[in-house]
């Protein structure tokens, strides 16, 4: 199995005074270069109130800085025929731009520049704050994101991760701008950041390119633990929306290790075979599913007979205990109780008998080779490293994927018990109402 | 067609294109080529559904279909080194399809969903509607190819089967394998494997009626329960073929296509901050085409921004880009070329385009001179004369306006 420094590039690492943590991976043939920075700050650092922080800022970090204007930094970027992008999660937010090699240091000034003196100007930040308002109500126009969000609020009752980092509607329309500057001064800064550069490169170029953009910067940025500790569930908790759809979505989840958490490996075994792959080992460059899993459990219980349209399963690794969900969209005509009845189904049999010894011949098969298909790319690269390192290590990724060779049925079916017990149980039931009708 | 993949890149892929899109379902079986695409994928004579499922998933690959409204695509992609036993899993998609009885139904049912979606969700509803206005009745575009519950419950195995043998086995389908194996190699393979299908002659072109759609300007579609409103604005454009083609594709950069750099984004995302997504599209394909320009907004805004898209579009036809914002996004489109070409699929994607649309082999070579080659006036001409207003319509879905 190849490691994944190997399938990266020829890695390196090194930290600047200030804290930054530098990764780069050289790719000598690669016709494009990819700049990410992950400052460890996400809707984990939130509290009611300033829900959704963390995603405006995000939003403000393209808004200007001391030296880009208003538009600038798109411009940049664009220009020089780049792709440039950030996203928040609930542990990190990145940003990130792909240009073509020889113009690595457009995304390299930019991203200096907003590490510590990004403007964030009043005016500016109320017309943002109704573009991620529409970013909110557009995500709300589908029924998943509904179900998530109230998936999310039921199983957490006091950890941050109960909420969504688009954050809540309320938060988002009163939380004053000034909100935004105190979060920035806190969190943002090079203590608490990743600078990961893949592709192609002269390495002692770029790093001292590095150093003269970088190095100077104040030592700023707080990682601080998150204390909250989400109380045991005393019991199943369910909700029941309704709202417009197609057909009717019911979503499980069940409390979950954290991705350092020596269950974790076991956990993503199982999102592999209950649900045909797991993100983190996902064969697609940037995680995410790959398409329908015939040969996985939930699809030959569900989609095989005609009870859902599609079936899947995410184990969602986090620095904090997360959660394992499985989400079924009905077939036309079949009641949600049918669905919940098959899904306990399954998740009880693999707790019983546990994965058969093919099955996971299989699972080390796909996740030996790959390895090397999510690493194509710089864009993709560069995004890998940067996650994992986020997570805690480069050396993460080897050592969970050694830990999922080595599992054996025994250990996935303990790790089922722990995980799908009824108690623990979330359920979200959506059923759609109404449709559309010509005006 | 042979494709050499990206120095070093891991994957391969295969791809058949046939003339096999939604615009050849016969009437009163519209969803036929959307359920015969996706089925075979399903299972093949010679691998079942599970046996074929454990086989993709030990190679971490993936076997797909697509399809629009003129063509289908069947495409395998997977690791590098096991690009001989891939190539043998797509010819036996091609060549050897199951279509069982019980996947019939249960892809049907798929199908059936997604029109389901389409019709509650605005982003899909609005496209729906929108190409429902655009192209008058028989047209191919004016369809998303998913036929309507009465005409997919009436498809048959039989349908299907016929479907697939006339259209995919046909004189005027194309292969596409992008690979770090050396052509030769590829070839004989492909030779190989492929002989033992009976190719047809192509299916003949469906009737594009070419009387314009009696459609009103807007439409305004009420979706209760929903939070964000649709807007979405398009008309007819011309082929790919079309000389008037590279005019309208700058045209649509400027216009939405170009992201962060072009007017609908720095308008209505940036300065007036009524929407997270505003864009537009071309498509340009063998029989004809469309643009349409869209963006998700406040149901309160929902004039505001069907009105900034449709003035911006005739902006297009009334005054020349100027230099300055034309070369930047000129020059922007030609120095991402090194991003469209960082992996396997990337190149693949413009290998298959250079496939069906019979381009010189040398397309990507000389487009930067021929793009460099169009002045403003042109744009403006051509925008004029293919994207005339009085055939552009308006489409917003979503839930209606609060009443104060």
């Amino acid at each position: 199995m190849p490691s994944a420094s190997r399938a990266a590039g020829r890695v390196s690492t090194f930290r600047l005074a200030n804290g930054l943590s530098v990764i780069l991976a050289l790719r000598p043939a690669s016709p494009t270069t990819s700049v990410w920075v992950w400052y460890r700050v996400g809707s984990v650092n939130e509290h009611p109130g300033i829900t959704g922080v963390s995603h405006w800022m995000e939003h403000m970090m393209f808004q200007g800085t001391r030296q880009f204007r208003k538009g600038e930094i798109d411009r940049a970027i664009f220009e020089v025929g780049g792709t440039s992008n950030a996203f928040t999660d609930t542990d990190f937010t990145a940003y990130f731009a792909t240009v073509p090699r020889e113009r690595v240091d457009v995304p390299l000034r930019i991203e200096a520049d907003r590490m510590l003196d990004a403007r964030v100007d009043p005016t500016e930040a109320e017309r943002e704050r109704q573009v991620v308002l529409s970013e909110r109500e557009g995500n709300e126009n589908r029924a998943e994101f509904r179900v998530e969000e109230e998936l999310l609020s039921l199983a957490y009752r006091r950890h941050p991760y109960r909420w969504d980092p688009l954050g809540y509607a309320e938060d988002m329309r009163s939380m004053p701008t000034s909100a935004l500057g105190d979060y920035y001064r806190r969190f943002y800064g090079p203590r608490n950041a990743i600078l990961t550069v893949a592709g192609g490169f002269d390495p002692p170029t770029l790093r001292r390119a590095i150093v003269r953009r970088f190095g100077g910067l104040r030592a700023t940025g707080e990682n601080p633990i998150v204390g909250d500790r989400e109380p045991e569930p005393s019991g199943p908790r369910r909700a029941e929306l309704t709202g417009p759809g197609s057909t009717p979505l019911l979503s499980f989840a069940w409390p979950a290790p954290p991705i350092r958490d020596a269950r974790a490996p076991a956990a993503m075994m199982l999102d592999l075979l209950l649900g045909g792959e797991t993100g983190l080992f996902s064969p697609r460059p940037f995680g995410g599913r790959s398409g329908e899993h015939p040969a996985s459990r939930l699809y030959r219980a569900l989609v095989e007979p005609g009870l859902a349209v599609r079936a899947s399963s995410e184990y969602r690794p986090r620095l904090y205990p997360g959660l394992f969900d499985i989400q079924a969209q009905a077939a036309p005509g079949i009641p949600l109780d049918r669905l919940e009845e098959a899904i306990l189904r399954e998740v009880e049999r693999i707790g019983r008998n546990g994965p058969t010894r093919a099955e996971l011949s299989t699972a080390r098969a796909m996740l030996a080779r790959s390895a090397a298909l999510a690493y194509e790319g710089s864009s993709a690269a560069a995004f890998r490293l940067g996650w994992f390192a986020a997570y805690g290590s480069l050396a993460l990724e080897g050592k969970l994927r050694r830990a999922l060779v080595r599992l054996r049925p025994d250990d996935v079916r303990s790790e089922a018990r722990r995980l799908f017990r009824r108690e623990r149980s979330v359920c979200v039931r959506y059923e759609p109402e109404g449709g559309g009708h010509g005006g | 067609m042979l494709q050499a993949a990206p120095a070093g890149a891991p994957s391969f892929s295969a791809t058949l294109i046939a003339p096999a899109g939604w615009g050849y379902d016969p009437p009163g079986a519209e969803g036929l080529a959307a359920l015969a695409s996706r089925l075979s994928v399903q299972s093949t004579d010679r691998h079942p559904r599970k046996e074929l499922a454990r086989l993709l998933d030990r190679y971490s690959a993936t076997l797909t279909s697509h399809t629009d409204p003129e063509s289908a695509e069947v495409t395998v992609w997977g690791p590098q080194d096991a690009w001989e036993p891939l190539l043998e899993l797509l010819a036996d998609a091609i060549l050897r399809p199951a279509f069982a009885e019980a996947e019939v139904a249960r892809v049907r049912q798929q199908l059936r969903e997604r029109q389901l979606r389409e019709a509650a969700q605005p982003d899909l509803r609005s496209r729906r509607e929108l190409l429902g206005d655009l192209f008058p009745r028989g047209h191919p575009y004016r369809s998303t190819g998913l036929g309507r519950a009465s005409s997919l419950r009436r498809l048959t195995r039989d349908a299907v089967r016929r479907f697939h043998r006339d259209h995919f086995l046909s004189r005027s389908s194309a292969i596409v394998v992008t690979s770090s194996v050396p052509p030769p190699a590829v070839r004989r393979r492909v030779d190989r494997i492929l002989s033992d299908g009976s190719l047809r002659a192509p299916p003949a072109d469906p009737p594009l009626p070419e009387r314009p759609a009696s459609s009103p300007d807007r439409r305004d579609i009420v979706i209760a329960g929903q939070s964000q409103v649709e807007v979405r604005v398009g008309g007819p454009s011309v082929p790919r073929s079309d000389a008037r083609y590279l005019p309208l594709l700058l045209a649509n950069e400027v216009l939405g296509g170009r992201p962060l750099l072009s007017r609908l984004f720095q308008g209505i995302r940036e300065r007036m901050g009524l929407a997270y997504h505003a864009s537009s599209e071309l498509e340009a394909m063998r029989w004809g085409g469309y643009w349409q320009a869209r963006a998700g907004t406040h149901p309160s805004s929902r004039d505001r921004v069907a009105n900034a898209l449709r003035a911006e579009v005739r902006r297009l036809s009334d005054e020349s880009i100027p230099s300055s914002e034309l070369g930047r996004i000129r020059e922007s489109l030609l120095a991402s070329m090194p991003l469209a070409l960082e992996t396997t699929a990337d190149v693949h994607e413009l290998a298959a385009e250079v496939a069906y649309y019979r381009l010189p082999t040398d397309y990507y070579l000389t487009w930067p001179e021929r793009l460099r080659a169009v002045r403003p006036r042109e744009i403006r001409d051509a925008a004029a004369a293919a994207w005339s207003p009085a055939r552009m319509r308006t489409v917003t879905v979503g839930p209606a306006p609060a009443r104060g």
